[in-house]
């Protein structure tokens, strides 16, 4: 069953396109990869799918769970069922993270990993590696069907990382929750071991594959552009 | 902290009557006016002879916190209070104290002289809070005195701002004396004023003004804080507005006088807006966009 499907997708934002006609499908319980250098679109296409209105859908549609969400607003696609991991989430000022989780929980979360930042305001001086323990804790108390990792490996050491992967294979994979992981360095499919990875370049998804290894190898020694090569027709 | 029934309210005045006083051992709680002709070393605290308004006397330590309440019931009714706290040598207190209008529509003015003393070794943690109307107004002026090596916390909190609100707040430390004077104002359709003074008077006196002022719909907002420093002492003023609607202004303004080589002073001032970000971020964690800003002013004014 398709969780969500995206149809011909183009993004817009301060006049210049950024998306340029993507087509995606994840199913239920499906972890999929987006690969892809700096700027080639992979955290507008996560924002767009969450309903950010900074950017502009000129073209396309996004379809959650057979619905068209194209125009929902995000408090509207969140409370379906979708869910964003930032990579550089915002400070909010005064507000601790235990008051957060308490506002937007669906669902108690146990919390072993984290617990010293739920007294500390949302991001105010949070480290790299912290940040991403607070988007994690987040997207699990919204007990969500889709969650989209942006950059969840960046700044965690192997340890942490080892430690996120398996709260995510255990909180989400096994529970059928779909997962999207966009990843500069790939580091965290290693444990996860996407079925589909997908690879962006200048807004265009440019490879389909299977086998994210061979899609790491082939970055890591021909760069993103030979990944056209490998495309493998769409699910 | 909400009052929650007239029981736990040690003073309480409606109008101008006084509905309820409280007595409790160590303690004595009085109408100003009758502390005034009962009490001769009164009159060199209260700055004239008090026509209403409380007189809290506290001689021994006490184990709760003191309430008082003074609230406009009645249309078109004007307060003019002089109100008198002493806290005796060597006591920590706990005070709450709330001023409202009851309901809207009453026209109320509410002006207050107040003094607040603390003597020496004394502290004094007050939470003073005002709910108001759009018709209202609001003139309350208080001093406090902070003798030798007395500690204050003082947060005054305004959630429901009036019409208009013009709060004056004069603090004199002697030596070692120390406070912490946080203002918090959610200013919607108000013109607000206020005017806060610290004032480092002796040796090891430090004190810090927090002002978290939030701009909400068609307020004029203005914010003159001073530290004045008289001998080797410490102080800083943290001022800072958050404009959210465009009807709105924030006048911010910061004042150092230093007359004593030896004092530390120092200022931080700034006026922001919501950023679109964290609106964004929040609306992705499923809350509307009111719930959203909500929680960010509620962030900002730490409340």
């Amino acid at each position: 069953m398709k969780k969500l499907e995206i149809k011909k997708l183009k993004v817009r934002a301060n006049r210049r396109e950024i998306l340029k006609g993507i087509d995606l499908k994840i199913n239920r319980g499906e972890t999929q990869a987006l690969l892809g250098p700096n700027a080639s679109g992979k955290s507008t296409l996560a924002q767009v799918i969450l309903g950010n209105p900074k950017y502009k859908v000129t073209q396309g549609e996004i379809f959650f769970e057979s619905r068209d969400i194209t125009k929902f607003p995000p408090e509207k696609r969140a409370k379906l069922g979708i869910a964003l991991a930032w990579q550089s989430p915002p400070v909010i000022k005064g507000v601790k993270l235990s008051r957060l989780l308490k506002e937007i929980s669906r669902k108690e979360i146990e919390i072993s990993d984290g617990r010293e930042l739920l007294k500390r305001e949302v991001n105010l001086d949070f480290s790299g590696g912290e940040k991403k323990i607070s988007e994690l804790l987040q997207v699990l108390a919204l007990n969500p069907k889709l969650v989209i990792f942006d950059e969840i490996d960046s700044g965690l050491d192997l340890k942490r990382l080892e430690k996120v992967a398996k709260i995510i294979k255990k909180e989400l994979v096994a529970k059928k929750v779909s997962v999207l992981l966009i990843t500069h360095s790939g580091e965290i499919l290693r444990f996860l071991k996407p079925k589909v990875t997908n690879v962006m370049i200048n807004g265009k998804l440019i490879c389909k594959q299977k086998n994210f290894r061979k899609v790491l190898r082939t970055i890591k020694k021909y760069g993103y552009e030979k990944c056209k090569k490998h495309t493998l027709s769409p699910n | 902290m909400v009052m929650r029934s007239a029981k736990n309210i040690h003073y309480l005045q409606i109008d101008h009557r006084v509905k309820r006083l409280f007595q409790e051992k160590g303690v004595v709680i009085l109408p100003s006016a009758e502390a005034w002709q009962k009490f001769t070393w009164s009159k060199k605290y209260f700055l004239k002879k008090p026509k209403e308004g409380y007189f809290i006397w506290i001689k021994k330590q006490i184990d709760f916190p003191l309430f008082a309440c003074i609230s406009i019931a009645s249309k078109n009714i004007q307060q003019e209070l002089g109100n008198l706290l002493v806290v005796e040598k060597n006591l920590n207190i706990l005070l709450r104290g709330a001023c409202n209008t009851l309901k809207k529509n009453l026209c109320g003015i509410h002006k207050a002289e107040g003094k607040i003393v603390l003597k020496e070794n004394s502290s004094l943690n007050y939470e003073h809070i005002h709910s108001w109307h759009r018709e209202d107004i609001v003139l309350p002026n208080y001093e406090f005195l902070l003798e030798k090596n007395s500690k204050l916390d003082y947060t005054y909190k305004n959630l429901f701002t009036p019409k208009k609100l013009k709060i004056k707040t004069i603090l004199n430390l002697l030596e070692e004396a120390s406070c912490n004077l946080k203002m918090v104002a959610d200013c919607n359709f108000t013109e607000t004023e206020i005017i806060d003074t610290l004032v480092l008077k002796e040796k090891g006196a430090s004190g810090q003004i927090q002002l978290r002022l939030v701009g909400g719909k068609n307020s004029k907002i203005l914010a003159h804080s001073q530290i004045l420093a008289r001998a080797p002492c410490k102080g800083h003023l943290d001022c800072q507005g958050l404009l959210i609607d465009k009807s709105s202004s924030i006048s911010l303004v910061p004042e150092l006088i230093c007359k004593n080589k030896q004092s530390q002073i120092t200022h931080e001032a700034s006026i922001g807006k919501i950023e679109e970000e964290q609106l964004n971020y929040l609306r992705m964690r499923g809350l509307n966009e009111k719930e959203a800003i909500n929680l960010i002013i509620n962030g900002f004014l730490g409340i």
